[in-house]
């Protein structure tokens, strides 16, 4: 067992007919674990259970290579930010901070301050938490998490709350907060975007059950099962037979590898590339197709393509400008081959 | 809609305004001095008020594991809290010397050391308890129960013990509901009549004082009791309720806004 980090093992609690079922997890100090999962999965579940706010049914949780599986909660270490920030509302900002110093009979104003300052809410001190701002409050919690010195910092979607310049603003305080912390941190979210944004290390919860984890690119770049799949960011193209290491789907022939049998393939809508038709297309195998529909979102615009099957390209807003694209047109479409992924059926 | 409420609210305010208006401020003042009559008003205050703090130190803990844990007979426990707001007076009164009389469960082992429920101020306290604790309970309970779970289990993954965050955190956001409570069990004692009239005749409280003025000398003569034990009742019970809802408890009203 590590002596210094966070260790996971056969973790289980129950809700209800729910089930939170034999995780398995480790996290380094001064490493982040992003657990990513759609609502409903079990992620605030399990920060619940490692922080003591739920019995376990099953496993053991170590940190530092202390057992803490059976240890109430304040007796664990861990700071906890909420996605409410769930400040005390009685408490000025600076009560809130200096709670769980006062709760061990300590009093350290200059430790306050310094953490009130690295947040940016010094000068928010003696405000009532109802007089925040969303992202205020969330900044004060994270000061507040902090200024007992934990072994273990737990984020339970923090930023979800909050409105997307605020997020985007509170992203890059947790970002450079991680960094330097020499703690384990988990942070919680359902956002792809914030989960590589922040991630050392990814873990994919689905319906209770860990589907994969480990290195976050590496788990992007080879998800296991269709639903991981799908959560990272990767599309279906369709679903087919290897044979002879290659798979047809529609009109579209690709390199199956080793994957033989029923397979599930998919492909990184950003990595689709457009051409004009005739000209020097790029190498990979292209299709022509016309261009069915293009939706427009900041900065991103997708483009459905109607080849067989259909594709959806993501692209810079400016490279419709520079293809002249427009619904009717038809382009030469190609995916190169480090954008496809193919699954076995046996994963899905 | 207007017009049937307009109906309650009369009926509500033309007895008591008719009441108050009845004795002259002569026969208040004979009233007042008559020291029966301020005695029974005096214990009505005093037993209310020990009963509001009784039932408050053993209603807020039953309601915070009303509000807070989810548990078998958890109904069963709440309808059985409620029983008292069903049960007429008198008949509490009746089960209650059962218990509490001399030859009670209680009430027996009680009298060996000395302690009589029956025509006791004990009594009139266990009677008073009996009807009002609900009122403590279930005030406490609905306070509690609008505390975000999430800004207790804040309090103690900073390393603060249940009781710790008991009393800084759970009890100051709930005091409101508590004091509320403990304000409506004071004047839903004092103004007990059907229990402890059974359970302690004697010494008689101001309700009981007023009965028995009626009985002996009738309608005028019970009438200016009545209006002094109105006029104290609506006052302290006023008093009370102001500091419970209004500048005691400022900031957590603007809360609910």
């Amino acid at each position: 067992m590590p002596e210094s980090g966070l260790l996971i093992r056969g973790l289980t609690t129950r809700a209800g007919s729910f089930e939170l079922k034999d995780i398995d997890l480790e996290v380094a100090a001064d490493k982040a674990l992003v657990v990513l999962g759609p609502s409903g999965a079990g992620k605030t579940m399990l920060l619940h259970t490692i922080a003591g706010f739920r019995q376990a049914a099953g496993g053991q949780v170590y940190l530092n290579g202390r057992e803490l599986t059976r240890l109430a909660p304040e007796h664990r270490g861990i700071g906890f930010v909420f996605q409410d920030a769930a400040l005390f509302p009685h408490l000025s900002a600076r009560e809130n901070v200096a709670f769980g110093l006062r709760a061990r009979g300590e009093s350290r104003p200059d430790r306050v301050e310094e953490l009130m300052t690295r947040f940016g809410v010094s000068g928010l001190a003696e405000r009532s938490p109802r007089s925040l701002s969303g992202g205020e409050r969330q900044r004060v919690a994270l000061a507040r998490a902090l200024a007992f010195e934990p072994d273990l910092l737990l984020l339970d979607e923090p930023l979800s709350a909050l409105d997307q310049p605020t997020r985007e603003e509170l992203r890059s305080v947790i970002q450079d907060l991680v960094s330097g912390l020499g703690i384990p941190v988990i942070h919680v979210t359902h956002d792809r975007d914030e989960a590589f944004s922040l991630a050392d290390d990814l873990a994919v919860i689905v319906a209770g059950k860990l589907r994969q984890s480990g290195d976050a690119h590496r788990v992007a770049a080879a998800p296991g099962d269709a639903v991981v799949a799908r959560l990272l960011g990767w599309a279906e193209l369709g679903r087919g037979k290897a044979t002879g290491g290659k798979v047809v789907i529609g009109e579209v022939s690709l390199d199956a590898g080793d994957h033989t049998g029923a397979v599930r393939v998919f492909y990184r809508p950003e990595e689709v590339l457009l051409a004009a038709v005739g000209s020097s297309s790029p190498a990979p195998p292209s299709v022509t197709a016309r261009v069915q529909r293009i939706t427009r979102t900041f900065p991103l615009a997708r483009v459905l393509l109607g080849s067989d099957p259909p594709v959806t390209a993501l692209m810079l807003r400016r490279e419709i400008e520079r293809f002249d694209l427009a619904v009717g047109k038809t382009m030469e479409v190609a995916m190169p081959a480090d954008a496809v992924w193919i699954i076995g059926s046996a994963q899905n | 809609m207007w017009v049937l409420g307009g109906l309650l609210i009369a009926f509500i305010l033309v007895p008591v305004v008719r009441l108050a208006t009845t004795s002259s401020l002569g026969s208040l003042t004979h009233a007042a001095e008559n020291a029966q009559i301020r005695d029974a008003i005096q214990l009505s205050l005093q037993d209310a008020a020990i009963t509001a703090a009784i039932a408050t130190v053993v209603g807020v803990p039953l309601a915070y594991v009303l509000a807070r844990r989810r548990f078998r007979g958890r109904n069963f426990v709440q309808a059985i809290v409620d029983l008292p707001l069903a049960v007429p007076h008198t008949v509490a009164g009746i089960a209650l010397l059962f218990v509490f009389g001399r030859t009670g469960w209680v009430g027996g082992p009680a009298s060996h050391v000395g302690i009589s429920f029956y025509g006791s101020q004990w009594g009139i306290v266990t009677a008073m308890l009996f009807v009002s604790a609900p009122f403590a309970v279930n005030s406490a309970r609905v306070a509690l129960e609008a505390i975000d779970p999430n800004i207790e289990r804040a309090a103690r993954s900073l390393g603060a013990s249940p009781s710790f965050s008991f009393r800084h955190v759970t009890l100051p956001l709930a005091a409101r509901g508590v004091i509320t409570g403990a304000v409506l069990v004071y004047a839903r004692s004092i103004s007990e009549f059907g229990a402890v009239v059974i359970l302690a005749f004697y010494p008689v409280t101001a309700p009981v004082e007023v009965y028995n003025l009626f009985l002996q000398s009738g309608l005028t003569e019970s009438a200016s009791a009545a209006v002094l034990l109105l006029f104290v009742s609506l006052a302290t019970f006023l008093v009370l309720r102001t500091l419970a809802s209004g500048w005691l408890f400022a900031g957590a009203e603007r809360e609910r806004a």
